[in-house]
């Protein structure tokens, strides 16, 4: 799948005065419209920082409306006129708000009902996304429990009923429902009144369908793991879920609070705001590791084959870190722009390894010195090598630094230990290969290949 | 394509001259005068979207609604007279409802349950007629959304002349694409028939809101006056499309659009006391850039 880049275009006074339909979709579900200010406040910030600067910014973007959550990334260009945005890498999750009855078009689960039902279960709404499998005819005004089979958890409990008792959300309640087992989530709904009057959410089809799945839902065992319960991934897709919202709240609010965005404060204040943006940004990493690692170690695990560009890719991922290498006066010399490398492999992915071993050189360089990322061809291999002037691996630090949790004896906060790991595991679910090369006082060079196409 | 893949209609078009001269024309005529939001405008294109969409699928799986409503954005919608007044009504109506939901008081905090409470709980309990009633009529309110949520009509609720001059129009864009194919020409002769007769059976919002009103008897003021409080909007605009005998979309565009003043007498055949309907007065008032009834209009 090629990467799709969502356009915008920012006047001088910050409104928005062009934009492809998802941005412009976002900016009218803030209220604003075409030739009103951006009312996108992370966006806006950022354009007003690349405006200040007078130069190039590429960040990672948050945004919320009533339905989503939506990470990007945005490439802002200011010029005399104003600024042009473009985002890729446009993601979105559904934040389910229990009283507005809309599902938005972000939360297109695939092979997913979307159903309702009143305070005694009975079903009032059920509705097939593309792709699902039919719903059985006669629903209307059944009850769930009768048309999805409740199948209680690792507990002996149900997830449904205890949070019918509570009235509140519930996920995970397994549930066979016309031979197909399917996991059910849901928000509770009041009224007006604050009554309850039922359940509103999706089912899902449950991913143990898949043959390669072990079955009887038994937790996974995992060395690294051991018995906690991260290995099972209902528990992992419950933490990631759970978490991941509340930690980009907590770095937006305290990213607000620590750039003064809304009016002066202490500077002791805003920088304790400043601590608590990046621990956030770091519990949030930890988070992405661990899904990821679920995601990579889960049977049948397939990454997409794009055609993509190394030498591209190099100079996003540049982009993305540059300001970062700045801050420690740490020059980056890139492929330039006629520096091809054709290659197969996913590319979302390839940007994450790239974007984990340039973030890597750039947190364990030396600062005002030199990092190098070249990309070549060898036979069927295209190459990018990331190389830095850090302080280096030795030959035993090489045989485990692509373990899990291995960080060669560090304890600062800079990472979970996880993020090789993962990226050799990408690179080989891509038919590639990650390898270091390395001396004490020499710096590293990480090389990631992957199978070279003809452009 | 997938319905929620193909545009929504709200990308900003083209203008042609003369089109953007008659939008001058036409605002120099009224300046003063309010128009229609982008909200109110997306979601009432948004509404007419899907409506066309189920119609098409409905004539024929084949047709590719994206297709379909792509000429029709670049061309103009047809039936715009009788579009425009169901798409709008449904639109605000959701807006209503949108509003209201955004303002409803935080949940109860209830403590943690033992778990045999929670299974007593689930226990079904008998439906009694009025229970059955309103039952059905929450499900045929919640057939007038889409797979995602989304505001939609549905096509039992759609009048018949609608939905056949709707049907008709698909049919001849459908007719120009397998104009060649002779056998499927003629077969859409025969789908439009049979699309006609199927919808002319299908009963919607209005005849389960009449039957939940017959079936209130004298309790009809309370389960209105209940239905304000809790801000159920379409149970209360269903029991007052039944009592005044009009059509559910009617009903609620008179609703949305009536003068504070003038709600106690659109509502006095619920037999509601004034006190009930101060959360109505209150929730009408403040939806933004609401429409207000002509004066001409009846009641």
């Amino acid at each position: 799948m090629s990467e799709r880049i969502i356009r915008g275009r920012v006047d001088r006074t910050g409104a928005l005065v062009s934009a492809d339909a998802p941005l412009l979709r976002l900016q009218q579900r803030a209220g604003a419209g075409l030739d009103k200010p951006l009312a996108l406040p992370h966006l806006a910030r950022l354009v007003a920082l690349a405006q200040r600067l007078h130069r190039d910014i590429s960040r990672p973007l948050y945004a919320a409306d009533d339905h989503s959550d939506i990470h990007a990334l945005v490439r802002i260009t200011p010029d005399a006129d104003g600024a042009s945005l473009e985002i890729s890498d446009w993601r979105t999750r559904p934040v389910m708000q229990p009283q507005v009855p809309v599902i938005a078009d972000s939360a297109a689960v695939p092979q997913s009902w979307t159903w309702e039902c009143d305070q005694q279960l009975r079903l009032v709404a059920l509705h097939a996304a593309p792709d699902a499998p039919a719903i059985p005819d006669g629903w209307e005004g059944r009850s769930l429990s009768e048309l999805f089979e409740l199948q209680p958890d690792e507990d002996g409990r149900f997830p449904v009923l205890r949070a019918l008792a509570r009235q509140s959300r519930f996920e995970s309640q397994r549930v066979q429902a016309a031979g197909i087992a399917m996991i059910l989530s849901g928000e509770a709904l009041f009224d007006a009144m604050g009554r309850f009057t039922g359940f509103r959410g999706l089912a899902v089809v449950a991913e143990e369908q898949m043959p390669a799945e072990p079955k009887g839902g038994g937790t996974l065992v995992d060395p690294a793991f051991g018995s906690l319960p991260l290995s099972d991934p209902q528990f992992g897709r419950r933490i990631d879920g759970a978490l991941r919202g509340p930690l980009s709240r907590i770095i937006a609010t305290a990213e607000t609070i620590s750039g003064q965005f809304d009016g002066p404060i202490r500077a002791d204040y805003a920088r304790y705001a400043g601590d608590i943006a990046h621990a956030g940004r770091h519990l949030l990493g930890l988070v992405d590791d661990l899904a990821d690692l679920q995601n990579i170690e889960r049977p049948g695990f397939k990454a997409a084959r794009d055609e993509i560009d190394l030498g591209d890719l190099a100079r996003r991922a540049v982009g993305l870190l540059g300001m970062k290498a700045e801050e420690k006066g740490i020059r980056i010399d890139a492929p330039r722009t006629d520096d091809r490398a054709p290659a197969t492999g996913e590319f979302r992915r390839v940007l994450q390894v790239l974007l984990n071993l340039l973030g890597n050189a750039i947190r364990y360089s030396p600062d005002h010195s030199q990092i190098w990322i070249r990309v070549d061809r060898e036979g069927d291999r295209a190459m990018v090598t990331v190389a830095d002037q850090g302080q280096g691996i030795d030959a035993e630090q090489q045989a485990v630094v692509f373990e899990k949790f291995e960080r060669l004896g560090r304890t600062d906060s800079g990472g979970s230990g996880l993020g090789l790991y993962i990226a050799r595991r990408l690179a080989r679910a891509m038919d590639g290969e990650l390898t270091v090369d390395s001396a004490p006082g020499q710096g590293a060079r990480f090389t990631l290949s992957l199978p070279a196409r003809d452009a | 394509m997938s319905d929620s893949v193909f545009s929504p209609g709200i990308d900003p078009p083209s203008p042609t001259l003369s089109a953007r001269l008659r939008e001058l024309a036409g605002y120099l005529a009224a300046p003063a005068a309010g128009r229609l939001t982008e909200e109110q405008r997306a979601l009432s294109l948004g509404v007419a979207r899907r409506l066309v969409a189920d119609v098409a699928a409905r004539l024929d799986p084949r047709i590719d609604p994206g297709l379909l409503w792509n000429e029709w954005l670049r061309g103009g919608l047809p039936c715009t007279a009788q579009l425009a007044g169901i798409c709008f009504a449904r639109a605000e109506e959701h807006r209503w409802r949108e509003q209201s939901g955004q303002r409803t008081s935080p949940p109860p905090v209830l403590s943690e349950p033992e778990t045999a409470h929670a299974d007593a709980r689930a226990e079904s309990v008998p439906l009694s007629d009025i229970d059955r009633a309103y039952l059905a009529l929450q499900i045929a309110d919640r057939r007038r959304f889409d797979a995602l949520g989304n505001p939609a009509l549905a096509i039992a609720d759609l009048d018949g002349e609608t939905f056949r001059a709707l049907l008709l129009e698909i049919a001849a864009w459908r007719l120009a694409e397998v104009s060649e194919d002779t056998r499927r020409a003629a077969d859409l002769g025969d789908a439009v028939r049979v699309a006609i007769e199927r919808q002319a059976g299908e009963t919607g919002m209005a005849h389960a809101g009449h039957s939940y009103y017959e079936i209130l008897g004298a309790a009809l003021p309370g389960a209105a006056a209940a239905a304000i409080a809790r801000h159920n909007w379409p149970t209360l605009i269903a029991l007052a499309a039944s009592a005044h005998r009009r059509a559910y979309d009617d009903m609620a565009i008179a609703l949305l659009t009536a003068e504070t003043a003038a709600l106690p007498s659109l509502l006095a055949p619920l037999r509601l006391d004034h006190a009930a309907l101060a959360p109505l007065e209150v929730s009408l008032v403040m939806l933004p850039a609401r429409a207000v009834a002509d004066v001409s209009s009846d009641e």
